[in-house]
């Protein structure tokens, strides 16, 4: 258990990056070029710098969190250093960002750089929102062995690359440790007999212990876990068809209704009241994505973050990548183009920078770096579960599948449907959801 | 140069002044009356007529306008919505269901409710102008306004009614947004306030317009007050009570904003009504084809309420 | 034609109402006073939401979702108007401004080009007239969203996706305004019209310098409408405006709610911005809104 600003064991992160896998050393760390990228090639091959006229670029991403605020100290710190090339960003919630985005694209009004999750990727790309860039991965010298594999992959469609990785995001245990003084929880839960102990203590003390959110963020993440927990999965092998109605999903399921149903939850939790309740000390334990650690740690409340307890027969954490994709853009400006690979270059060289808001840095090697698991101690729980983490399939038209999984997620957790009868019919829609969007995008 | 006429054979209600006799005089060339048409026509044209059929076209395809192909597939996307098991068939009707339940649910007090201002508002009393102008005034925040600010009022966690529910002694989180039936409640409750100052001011001009003669008279009677509001001030209200009774169901059916907004169709997508449902399939999923079969059906049954509903009204012109 | 006039006409009966049933000294009182409370109750409902609204928007986040829910701001924190104000990316005045040109460009469209065909309609005689108008009355019952799909698709072959043009142009194709004219148009006498006519003066002269000038009540009423319409339009703007810059104060501040998330005073502020400017219209143009809205309901 450590409290965010605590000192952290720095044989325990190197354990849990060294899991991943690096053999390429990097230096990376805030502001400094990545050494083997450089070399001049002018404005038009792209990449490590920009001398063409001066250019806006229009910057759309779905960072509704503190991540953004983050983001645009970044952009302010690349526009400051680079006069030549002045990036506006815009927010947009995820979802409509994604009914904007190809909309925007076709009618010539697109961003000209952008950022995306793995699992957007082949949809976007298979809609032709988004444009190859190989070109970029290559000047950038940026290989696979520097990624973990679901990482590297995600950014691929139909073989060309679509997505440079700058992040892994996850879910951790978000605890408030004013509570478990009152309570007198003394060790942070790590399974379910600690985790039940914990809520009957709290439960004593009249603390709802761990609200569950009825909602995508993070409710369905939370039901992700515990399905590889359980040893289920979201979809089969070779993504033909939804199996999250297996007995895992519904072990699953069952154990968060629980939670509701023996009052170690309210009903009915709002979106984000769950984290919100959290910070107001009224509730003790968040299932939570990493990007509230920012906001988490500015807090009156104590707040802590910890692996995700293992409740079921092994570890399994939700998570997912942040990856820059160049929309295809009507107007084709060269220079546009090559200042848009120059902020991604520097972007990416900055990842030990974009790490501090919230996230473990895409690449292995950095994750391991002393800049990172020195300067960003309060991430360490984070990194501590990424080998643990799962991502989404990267498959075109996923996203409407995985759809039906939070509308299931919902009814059982609002207790409109039982879990089993939430999964199975979630689960056959999102099958026939899976087929027409073979036949759709081949 | 052939004559055009000042013509009032074909107009629907003769003028009391100057009519009874016909005028033919030369005013105008031929092509005249299609020039003063083309503007319009060419709106009408471009944004009613064309998208009329061209949705027709698209609900035959499976469409995709990211796509290079748009396949087409006949009749599927209208037969899979009456199929069992098909991949909109269930979320269609709920959302439909969902349409229905709102309608019946506010059309009842949008109705009513402003009836009883409109009749506070008919006194003379001090301040007038500004209540009326108060009652109003949600109505020109518009729904974007309106949806933010009862998102935040009505959280059941944090949100201020609750808190005051609290207070009072209601101890339990009434789930404001996420629940049924407290759901509805909110949506509805919240239309009410929203648009309740905009159908009192049609009733109020409605109120105004009842002859001052017809309550003298029924005070000769001796009516009570119960009598002169059923009948004098219901039958005088008839015909603008049933425009408000139109607009009402139109605007309801068409309701959007506030699920969207408030609720984002929750619980379990029980509050994503049919508008918010064919938006997401054709704008957010990029199913065009499926979106345009389903505003087809939504439509056709929509012109027999609102077609049911105009004979509801001449039936009661006739009867006068 | 009825306009809802500031004063009660002096027939109106003198509160709390007709004295006839009005009982006894003491009765009166009590109805006075019920009468006063029930104002004052209706009164704190449509105004407490918004002061909520106003006193919110001055809190800091914490403060906003906090246990304690008082009514002033403590700290007292404008340091959302500040972000909002100075943002790039949240633009709310140019959202105000786009919502006006939006509003008017439209209205003018439609008054200008429903007048004409409306005139056309009720005073001249041509070949399908008949047919034409039906056909045209027939769409008043087509709901519009029937036409978001494929509207959606043309508004993007013209390339006016992300433009104000998307919000000025296709709505005016609606058949409300030139049924609405051509039904105030027949009720006007043919007098003035023929006397121009005999004056040598032709069409155009007489729709202009004729029929609009008597026909200002109805196209203001027309123009009220259309531009309350517009304004409040929700769903269509939020479809087809993307930028930050092209964005209306609906579709704004929809984006405003779904990127800020839970700091709910940069959310109230935005909607406190969002109104400020229309309060203010509504005060100045109270009356021609409401009688506007008023005539609507009845005939022509």
């Amino acid at each position: 258990m450590d409290r965010l600003e605590a000192p952290i064991s720095r044989r325990g992160f190197l354990g849990a990056a060294g899991a991943l896998g690096g053999a390429v050393a990097l230096a990376a760390c805030g502001g400094k070029s990545k050494p083997g990228a450089g070399g001049d090639t002018g404005a038009a091959a792209g990449g490590t710098n920009y001398n063409g006229p001066a250019v806006t670029l229009a910057f759309w991403n779905g960072w509704t969190g503190a991540d953004g605020d983050f983001a645009k100290k970044m952009v302010a710190q690349f526009n400051k250093a680079n006069p030549k090339v002045k990036v506006t960003m815009n927010v947009y919630e995820w979802a409509s960002f994604f009914q904007k985005l190809p909309a925007a694209v076709q009618s010539g009004n697109g961003p000209d750089v952008s950022v995306m999750h793995i699992d957007d990727i082949p949809t976007q790309a298979a809609q032709q929102v988004i444009v190859p860039i190989d070109s970029i991965a290559k000047t950038l010298k940026f290989s696979e062995s520097q990624f973990a594999p679901a990482v590297w992959n995600g950014g691929l469609y139909k073989g060309q690359r679509y997505g440079i990785p700058i992040d892994v995001h996850n879910l951790g245990l978000y605890y408030n440790q004013d509570l478990f003084d009152k309570a007198g929880v003394s060790a942070v839960p790590t399974d379910e007999n600690s985790y039940m102990d914990a809520l009957d203590k709290l439960k004593s003390k009249g603390i709802q212990g761990s609200w569950v959110s009825p909602f995508q963020f993070t409710g369905a993440f939370m039901f992700e876990s515990l399905l590889w927990q359980f040893g289920g999965d979201m979809f089969d092998k070779d993504n033909t068809k939804a199996t999250w109605d297996s007995d895992a999903g519904v072990k699953a399921l069952t154990w968060m209704v629980d939670l509701v149903k023996k009052g170690y939850s309210p009903k009915n939790v709002g979106q984000d009241a769950d984290y919100i309740s959290l910070k107001n000390s009224k509730n003790a334990m968040n299932w939570q994505g990493i990007w509230q650690v920012d906001d988490a740690r500015s807090q009156k409340a104590k707040i802590a973050t910890a692996p995700l307890p293992k409740i079921g027969t092994q570890k399994g954490v939700w998570g997912n990548s942040h990856q820059f994709v160049l929309p295809k853009n009507g107007s084709s400006d060269p220079n546009k183009q090559a200042a848009a690979r120059f902020f991604i270059h520097w972007f990416t060289s900055n990842e030990a920078e974009w790490a501090k808001s919230a996230k473990v840095p895409a690449e292995t090697e950095l994750a391991k770096s002393t800049a990172f698991t020195q300067g960003l101690s309060y991430l360490k729980s984070f990194a501590d579960d990424v080998p643990a983490v799962h991502f989404p399939p990267a498959v075109a038209g996923i996203g409407d599948a995985a759809a039906k999984l939070y509308d299931a997620v919902q009814a059982a957790v609002l207790m409109k449907k039982s879990p089993e009868s939430a999964l199975s019919t979630s689960a056959k829609q999102a099958s026939q959801i899976m087929a027409d969007n073979k036949k759709k995008y081949g | 140069m052939t004559a055009t006429s000042v013509d009032r054979t074909t107009a629907d209600k003769p003028t009391a002044r100057g009519s009874g006799h016909r005028r033919r005089i030369r005013r105008a060339g031929r092509a005249t009356p299609f020039l003063f048409l083309l503007p319009y026509a060419v709106l009408f044209i471009g944004f009613i007529g064309i998208p009329a059929i061209y949705g027709i076209y698209i609900s035959l395809h499976d469409y995709d306008y990211l796509l290079p192909h748009q396949p087409w597939v006949g009749l599927r996307n209208y037969t899979d919505l009456f199929k069992g098991g098909s991949r909109d068939g269930a979320d269609f009707w709920q959302s439909m269901r969902a349409t229905l339940i709102f309608t019946l649910a506010s059309v009842p007090f949008l109705v009513v409710l402003p009836l009883g201002i409109a009749m506070l508002l008919n006194k003379a009393f001090p301040g007038r102008t500004m209540f009326r102008a108060i009652f109003f005034a949600p109505y020109v925040l518009g729904v974007a306004v309106i949806g933010v600010l009862f998102r935040y009022l009505l959280d059941p966690n944090i949100g201020v009614v609750n808190h005051y529910l609290h207070d009072v002694g209601i101890d339990r989180n009434i789930p404001w947004i996420t629940q049924l039936p407290w759901a509805w409640i909110s949506l509805v409750a919240m239309t009410v306030w929203w648009t309740l100052g905009f159908n009192a001011i049609i009733y109020l001009a409605g109120l105004q317009d009842i002859s001052r003669e017809l309550y003298d008279a029924a005070d000769i009677d001796g009516a009570s007050r119960w009598q002169k509001f059923r009948s004098v001030t219901l039958p005088g209200l008839r015909p603008v009570m049933l425009f408000v009774l139109t607009v009402t169901i139109l605007a309801s059916a068409n309701m959007f904003g506030q699920s969207y907004l408030v609720t984002n169709g929750a619980p379990g997508n029980d509050t994503r009504t049919a508008i918010f449902y064919i938006s997401q399939v054709g704008l957010r999923q990029y199913r065009q084809g499926a979106a345009a079969a389903m505003s087809y059906v939504l439509a056709i049954i929509l012109i027999l309420i609102s077609l049911a509903n105009f004979r509801l009204f001449r039936s009661g012109e006739d009867r006068k | 034609m009825t306009t809802v006039t500031d004063r009660p006409r002096e027939t109106a009966p003198p509160p709390p109402g007709p004295s006839s049933s009005g009982g006894g000294g003491g009765g009166r009182v009590l109805r006075r006073v019920l009468f006063w409370l029930l104002i004052l109750v209706l009164t704190l409902i449509f105004v407490l939401p918004l002061v909520w609204m106003v006193l919110t928007s001055f809190k800091t986040p914490n403060a906003a979702t906090g246990n304690d829910q008082s009514w002033w701001p403590n700290p007292f924190d404008t340091s959302s108007y500040d972000n909002l104000l100075h943002s790039s990316s949240l633009p709310v005045m140019r959202w105000f401004v786009n919502s006006l040109l939006a509003g008017l460009g439209n209205t003018i469209l439609i008054v200008a080009v429903d007048a004409m065909a409306a005139y056309a309609l009720a005073r001249m005689s041509f070949f399908g007239k008949r047919p034409i108008f039906a056909i045209i009355v027939v769409t008043i019952f087509l709901p519009a969203f029937v036409f978001l799909i494929p509207n959606f698709l043309i508004v993007s072959k013209l390339g006016w996706l992300d433009s104000l043009w998307a919000l000025i142009v296709p709505s005016a194709g609606g058949a409300f305004g030139v049924f609405f004219l051509r039904q105030f148009f027949l009720g006007l006498p043919v007098e003035l019209e023929e006397a121009a006519l005999l004056d040598g003066a032709n069409q155009w002269t007489i729709f202009t310098k004729v029929m609009l000038p008597l026909s200002r009540p109805a196209l203001a009423t027309l123009a009220v409408l259309s531009f309350l319409t517009n304004w409040n339009d929700f769903i269509w703007p939020i479809y087809v405006l993307f930028s930050p810059d092209s964005l209306t104060l609906p579709a704004g501040l929809s984006s405003l709610q779904s990127s800020a998330r839970t700091n709910y005073p940069l959310v109230m502020a935005g909607a406190v911005i969002a109104s400020v400017p229309v309060i203010i219209l509504f005060i100045i143009a109270q009356r021609h809104l409401i009688e506007g809205v008023a005539r609507s309901g009845l005939k022509g």
